[in-house]
């Protein structure tokens, strides 16, 4: 448009606004003020996603899951409390480390695999990529704050319903004493639930960014953590049968390393590991996640360091070479 | 941490002068054999801009490269005077993206999204809600702004997009293909709201386009380029300037008067359904009359008018021959 046609937009714009004529032309407003660094604007995008994984900000229907998983996990914390309740002086029935294993497990693979593919797959499926990489972030601030808020999500699944389980358990028993011991032992508990959210945000996270498909994603997610987990326990229990039981001496190699192959099994061999061993002729060793680690907790601990390694060097990498169009 | 205000408060959006894109030696190459860029060099001033090319001619690659998503192979790139390749933030800042692309999410509302991408160009929460509203209200979506933006029609979506450009206060828009997909009525729409903000909104624009026809109507400028290489850059007024044509249709004897047209001196082209000659003066009128009239022909259409510049990127009877090598700047 040429400088006259300019100001000939100029002159017809002005007596319209004046007249109030023109309601919708509310002329262009300039922004100023102090814009956000780069730092708070990945902050950002971390809360973003945070809400996202919880459905916060996607419509109705994509609260159901992540709010009824939610009141699952924390189900067991709420039962202990009322058992306390109403037979004081019992012992909790839920414990801090293992928590219940088996809802753990299947709460978790399903949060995993429904959540990851909505911070991650939607944004490769709808090509919205390119809209951030053009905005004041580094390319890989992208995949970091995703994943941030994805092991912030995994984390209030994990460790939330665990701090209620304290709260319900604290409230019940008597003496400061009896406290003290509960908070130590919410520690490893704690501790124990990051490990499981670092674990499962970040190799969630790379197979959800294998594909812009959400079918196809969860299928990615949900799939191979869930064949694993059965596999690992038939394995485990192959290696029972054949070998002979654990528990009588050393158990079978199979049996000890079948717990590698999920997860799930890995994480709960890894707290296997650390776990004091039992003292001689002291109580029996609980079952923890059913996973048996023999002589090789250390592999254990090396596994589950190079598994969480990989996941997350495999997201940086992935969207190192992600398209920008 | 607060960074300082990008650009100085106040007053009446105006152009700025000088130079808002510049690139020199700029070379892409992907692999050893594809070639996206050739040596492009050229300047781009404030105002509307045009980017023509065919599909493929390297105009969606000179964006991402001015907006720091790709290195170049060779050569530099500078946006209002940062470097493409270390200042990339600081472009990032000032500059709003269009891309050619579909990329939108369907199950999010306009103001849900083009707040997000709002707060993602660094806008704090209560401004980036009300640059959003005052965006999606300048591409005339505030009525449906509430609305999930699966259900907007192909228009509406292509609005969207611009307003995720606008809603940061970009100093410069890179607009890529923004008419896609639209209907005649929506192409116009499109291009008005472009030209609008290019004149009221006072931010530059650089529009990518492989249709001349509708570009040429709203630009200040035109860089045309193709195979990655610079065909020519130069104001539109001076590319039509002095390139005012005759069509002359006749109802028979196309050839013959094409034939006698050139024995008179005259280089006629064949146009849709006639001939195209460039007028000389008022000699050139006189030429045509006699000829048609020695002929016994049916003249049934002699019209002067303003050379599209869509006809210039032809072989050119004048010698207009579009540059096809060397560097020019928008002048």
């Amino acid at each position: 448009m040429s400088a006259d046609a300019r100001a000939a937009t100029g002159r017809l714009a002005a007596p319209a606004a004046e007249s109030g004529g023109v309601i919708h032309n509310i002329g262009y407003r300039r922004y100023d003020a102090a814009r956000l660094g780069r730092a708070q604007i990945v902050r950002a995008l971390i809360w973003h996603s945070f809400r996202a994984a919880f459905g916060i900000g996607r419509g109705g229907k994509a609260k159901v899951f992540p709010i009824l998983l939610f009141v699952l996990m924390c189900l067991p914390a709420a039962v202990n409390a009322i058992g306390l309740a109403l037979n004081p002086g019992s012992e909790p029935a839920v414990t801090y480390d293992s928590y219940t294993p088996q809802l753990r497990v299947v709460a978790m693979l399903i949060f995993v695999a429904l959540e990851a593919p909505n911070l991650v797959s939607s944004d490769l499926r709808n090509h919205t990529l390119p809209l951030y990489f053009a905005r004041p972030i580094g390319r890989l601030d992208y995949p970091a704050a995703k994943l941030v808020a994805f092991l912030l999500a995994c984390l209030a699944m994990i460790e939330i319903p665990l701090l209620l389980l304290y709260v319900g358990t604290a409230t019940q028993v008597h003496g400061a004493r009896q406290v003290w011991e509960q908070t130590l032992q919410l520690g490893p508990g704690l501790l124990y639930g990051a490990a499981w959210a670092v674990l499962l945000a970040s190799i969630g996270l790379l197979l959800a960014s294998t594909t812009g498909k959400r079918v196809f994603a969860i299928c990615a997610i949900g799939i191979p953590l869930f064949f694993s987990y059965i596999l690992a326990n038939v394995l485990a229990h192959v290696g029972e049968q054949a070998f002979g039981p654990a528990g009588f001496g050393e158990p079978s190699t199979l049996t000890s390393l079948a717990g590698l192959i999920s997860p799930f099994t890995l994480l709960g061999g890894v707290l296997r590991w650390l776990e004091k061993p039992p003292a001689p002729g002291g109580p029996p060793v609980r079952e923890v996640m059913q996973t048996t680690v023999g002589n090789y907790g250390q592999l254990y601990g090396a596994v589950f360091l190079i598994l969480t390694v990989a996941a997350i060097v495999g997201l940086f990498a992935r969207y190192r070479k992600v398209g920008v169009a | 941490m607060i960074t300082q205000p990008i650009r100085e408060s106040g007053g009446h959006p105006a152009p700025e002068p000088g130079v808002v894109i510049e690139a020199r030696g700029l070379t892409k190459r992907y692999g050893t054999t594809v070639m996206a860029l050739d040596e492009l060099t050229v300047s781009v001033e404030p105002g509307i801009t045009g980017l023509i090319g065919a599909n493929g001619a390297g105009k969606s690659t000179l964006i991402k490269i001015l907006l720091g998503l790709l290195e170049p192979t060779e050569g530099k790139a500078s946006v209002l005077g940062h470097d493409c390749v270390s200042d990339g933030f600081a472009i990032r800042t000032l500059t709003g993206y269009m891309p050619e692309h579909d990329c939108l999410p369907p199950d999010v509302t306009a103001t849900e999204f083009v707040t997000h991408l709002g707060r993602m160009s660094g806008l704090p929460a209560t401004a980036a809600k009300e640059r959003a509203a005052d965006s999606l209200r300048h591409v005339g979506l505030y009525e449906e702004r509430y609305r999930q933006i699966g259900t907007y029609s192909t228009g509406m979506k292509q609005r969207v997009k611009l307003a995720q450009a606008l809603v940061g206060d970009p100093r410069v828009l890179l607009l890529d293909e923004p008419t896609n997909g639209l209907d005649p009525a929506g192409r116009t729409a499109m291009l008005e709201l472009i030209a609008r903000i290019g004149s009221e909104f006072g931010i530059s624009i650089l529009v990518a386009s492989h249709l001349l026809g509708e570009i040429e109507q709203i630009c200040d400028h035109l860089v045309a380029i193709d195979a990655g290489r610079l065909l020519r850059a130069d104001s539109i007024r001076s590319m039509t300037q002095a390139s005012s044509v005759l069509v002359i249709e006749v109802d028979e004897g196309l050839e013959l008067l094409q034939a006698e047209l050139s024995t008179r001196g005259l280089k006629p082209l064949p146009y849709q359904r006639g001939l195209l000659v460039q007028i000389a003066g008022d000699v050139t009128y006189d030429t045509v009359r006699d000829a048609v009239a020695d002929l016994g022909l049916p003249l049934s259409r002699m019209e002067q008018r303003r050379h599209r510049i869509e006809e210039l990127f032809r072989a050119d009877p004048a010698g207009q021959v579009a540059q096809t090598t060397g560097a020019a700047s928008v002048r």
